[in-house]
């Protein structure tokens, strides 16, 4: 196990990150925002960690440093919420991806703060892959809260029919404002740890390519539960890992993978799960009927019975 | 009373709504007859806050709620009946009332449910299937339960009788009669005018944005203008 998991670290650690990094845009995707938004909060959380423990004389605890960034985070989100509060669909994307890259060239022209296009080095913690997997986990707690009973199925009247929704008197902008601060939680998060747990980070770890990894997790597990997000990162970080075989057409397999799942599987594995599991309630369903039906037959076979005896005990 | 006052709503240069005032009352159906693009359903939107207005004032008891945020026109008590029903589909029949029921309390939201159902027993029949396997006809029934269970005081209906079947129709109309009769004051925008005119009380035409008639029920079969753009030729001979 130990040799195992010393050989797979680097696997390990991306599969948890890149879980945070798919969540920063699949849960404001479930409140129906389509925000890139989660790559800027990455980078955020990522470069404002790694400049307070650089810059600092002693030695930061992670909750400090990751904290800070959450904190950045946080506050940009909201600013980018009011922002952006009127637009909706591609417009938002657009809008939110150009953040993302403000944000990449603001890492690039930085200076000496960000460390320009060479990026920051030994940004050094004591942060361990146990802190990393407990605040995934209480994240997955979190929204699994969320999505379940009366909160989950607001959050779902919000995404498909926002206009109805607040003609129902929900407040559909509070939703929303959740949606980009919950995205700053989660980006930061991913960039804090996975720079203290990396030491270094530079801007070519904060572009576009993560935009596309994210969406990537996301329509390979299912947009709809968090779990969809945690089928997609482990799938995304480890099948090229297992790919490596194939050699030169590892890039191409895992475009056709990924070209499937968006047609084929609209929902995601997650989705496909889902399917199996009804059907199953819809046969278990079927089952009893018949068996009421069956049931209902041998009544009514006794009842002929009883008649037929009765009319022989008449013919008599 | 729920009193629109001289409302003006443009959409870019389009001035859709053109001073429109009209009043709904408690335990009364208004109903507003107008050609397509009258700026009927405009109209309902400024109210719940969905769509901005120029100038003007719409209050609920006397109160202003001109251009507040749709959610407190709801609380303010107002609810809206869309035009096309637009349920959720994948929730159940309950799961739909309940989120109806969002502004009020948890008790409140519980002793509506039971009256919901008192009223719709088809509800109360299909409460756990899913609201996306209901005929066209049930699927106003829930929309009509779904805009009680905020408790509103005024339900502002757009076309509940489209995309019915004819046999439907009087049934959903006379739902809506039901309605005003419990006390609630019904604002009812209908392109089937003769069934509307059935089950209403008062009467607006609304026609280019601005109101070419008011007045009540009888007053309506009379005008001649109102017969012939709504009832057709055939009306005016007897």
């Amino acid at each position: 196990m130990s040799a195992w998991y010393d050989a797979h670290l680097i696997l390990v650690q991306a599969t948890f990150i890149s879980f945070l990094v798919a969540l920063s845009i699949q849960f404001p995707m479930r409140m129906g925002v389509f925000s890139f938004a989660g790559v800027a909060n990455y980078a955020l959380g990522a470069y404002t960690a790694a400049i307070v423990v650089v810059r600092s004389d002693e030695i930061v605890s992670p909750v400090v440093s990751v904290g800070a960034g959450v904190l950045v985070a946080v506050v940009v989100s909201l600013i980018l919420a009011l922002i952006v509060r009127r637009l909706r669909g591609l417009y938002l994307a657009m809008a939110t991806i150009s953040v993302s890259l403000i944000v990449q060239v603001i890492a690039f022209n930085g200076g000496e703060l960000t460390g320009g296009a060479s990026g920051m080095f030994g940004v050094i913690s004591d942060l361990t892959i146990g802190s990393v997997i407990v605040v995934c986990v209480v994240a997955a707690g979190i929204l699994t809260w969320t999505e379940r009973g009366t909160l989950g199925r607001r959050i779902d009247a919000v995404r498909d029919d926002p206009e109805l929704a607040v003609s129902m008197g929900i407040n559909v902008n509070r939703y929303r404002l959740v949606a980009f601060v919950g995205s700053g939680v989660f980006g930061s998060l991913a960039g804090g740890l996975e720079v203290l747990l990396r030491s270094t980070i530079s801007p070519v770890n904060v572009g576009f390519s993560l935009v596309v990894t994210a969406l990537t997790i996301i329509i390979v597990g299912g947009y709809r539960s968090w779990v969809g997000a945690a089928i997609g990162a482990v799938i995304v970080t480890w099948l090229p890992f297992y790919l490596q075989a194939m050699e030169r057409y590892q890039q191409v397999i895992y475009g056709l993978f990924v070209v499937v799942a968006a047609i084929f599987v609209p929902g995601g594995l997650l989705g496909i799960a889902d399917q199996a599991r009804r059907r199953l309630v819809r046969r278990q369903l079927e089952h009893e009927d018949q068996e009421a039906a069956a049931e209902q037959d041998a009544g009514g076979a006794a009842v002929v019975d009883a008649v037929g005896a009765s009319r022989k005990e008449e013919a008599r | 009373m729920l009193e629109i006052d001289e409302l003006h709503v443009s959409y870019g240069k389009v001035r859709a709504v053109r001073g429109v005032s009209l009043a709904a009352r408690p335990g009364r159906v208004t109903l507003v007859l107008g050609a397509n693009g009258a700026g009927k359903t405009t109209t309902l939107r400024a109210v719940m806050g969905l769509q901005s207005v120029d100038s003007g004032r719409v209050r609920v008891d006397g109160t202003d709620i001109t251009g507040k945020d749709t959610h407190k026109v709801v609380r303010a008590g107002v609810s809206l009946v869309p035009e096309g029903r637009r349920v959720f589909a994948p929730l159940t029949v309950e799961e739909n009332l309940l989120l109806g029921g969002y502004s009020t309390s948890a008790t409140d939201r519980a002793d509506t449910l039971q009256k919901v159902y008192g009223m719709f027993p088809i509800l109360s029949d299909r409460r756990d299937g899913a609201a996306g396997l209901l005929s066209g006809g049930e699927q106003q029934m829930l929309a009509f339960g779904r805009a009680l269970m905020s408790r509103s005081k005024y339900v502002l209906m757009d076309e509940p009788s489209m995309g019915l079947a004819p046999s439907v129709v009087q049934t959903v109309l006379m739902t809506a009669r039901e309605i005003a009769d419990s006390g609630i004051g019904v604002l009812m925008v209908e392109q089937n005018a003769e069934a509307g005119l059935q089950v209403a009380d008062e009467v607006v035409a609304i026609s280019q944005g601005e109101v070419g008639f008011t007045g009540d029920v009888a007053a309506a079969r009379a005008d001649r203008a109102i017969l012939r753009a709504f009832l057709g030729e055939s009306a005016l001979s007897n």
